[in-house]
């Protein structure tokens, strides 16, 4: 009897894909998933816009357990993702009956992720920031603290010749974030 | 590294728990040494928060692209035939 090499558990390989090409993996996941959970969202009241902003919010918190480690799947992420997907329509549908002037997105910004840390005035100015700082500096901060990219795969991407010159850029991008914010928020401070 | 950036990775591994963060007591007498170490610590944890949310911002742009190039076009046709 031949015994089979263990096949990885489903989470680790879905993190696996995710991080090795991420297009590929999303675009995998939303063929199999987005259909159901657009027939799921436009048979218990919902338009075709809200059946894609909320697949979108049940995919970024996929993307984040599953580069977090925190994913567990018993079945398969498709499944999970339809799952995500009616919890954060239900939870949408409650909100409406409650607060109906208000649109989705604006509902949806403070992902169900991020409920445990506190949404600051200072972390949503950063976000401009991030902005101004060129392409490639942009691109190394986020691979890096967002989309956990290994710093081998940074360094190979972006052209680095070694970890430790990817390692360095991304400290010297970090760095010029943070002068261009404190430098912000010192202005502010001296005008009030 | 300049010392600059040795104390950005320094902060860093304390705040994202790396394999070089410090015992809880060293990190606070590190704290009581260096009187600017925790408003430092606390703006860099601003930065990752910042951070998340241009992932998120990016992330949700890469998604719309890819439901336009799978979608778009039949999409578009079936609203305007049958619109919703």
């Amino acid at each position: 009897m031949t015994l089979l090499p263990p096949s990885p558990p489903p989470a680790s390989a879905l993190r696996d894909a995710l991080l090795a090409d991420r297009e590929q993996a999303l675009t995998r996941l939303y063929r199999r998933a987005f259909p159901l959970v657009r027939r799921y969202v436009g048979s218990h009241g919902g338009t075709a816009q809200d059946a894609q902003d909320i697949f979108h919010d049940a995919m970024v918190i996929l993307y984040e357990q599953a580069v977090g480690g925190t994913l567990v799947l018993t079945s398969s992420a498709g499944t999970y993702l339809v799952g995500i997907a009616r919890n954060l329509w239900h939870h949408e549908q409650r909100r409406r009956a409650r607060l109906p002037e208000q649109s989705l997105s604006d509902a949806f910004e403070p992902l169900a992720s991020e409920d445990s840390e506190a949404v600051t005035e200072p972390a949503i100015a950063v976000l401009d920031y991030v902005e101004r700082l060129g392409k490639k500096c942009k691109d190394v901060l986020l691979s890096f603290y967002y989309f956990q990219q290994p710093l081998t795969q940074i360094a190979e991407s972006n052209g680095y010749a070694s970890v430790r010159s990817a390692t360095v850029q991304k400290f010297k991008c970090l760095e010029r974030l943070r002068s261009s914010v404190r430098a912000a928020w010192r202005s502010e401070t001296l005008e009030l | 590294m300049r010392p600059e950036l040795e104390r950005l990775r320094l902060i860093e591994q304390q705040l994202l728990n790396g394999p070089a963060a410090l015992p809880a007591e060293d990190w606070r007498l590190r704290q009581l040494l260096d009187g600017e170490l925790a408003a430092d610590a606390a703006a860099q944890q601003q930065l990752y928060h910042g951070l998340r949310r241009a992932g998120r911002r990016q992330l949700g742009q890469e998604l719309r692209q890819i439901h336009a190039r799978l979608y778009g076009s039949w999409w578009a046709r079936l609203r305007r035939c049958w619109p919703l």
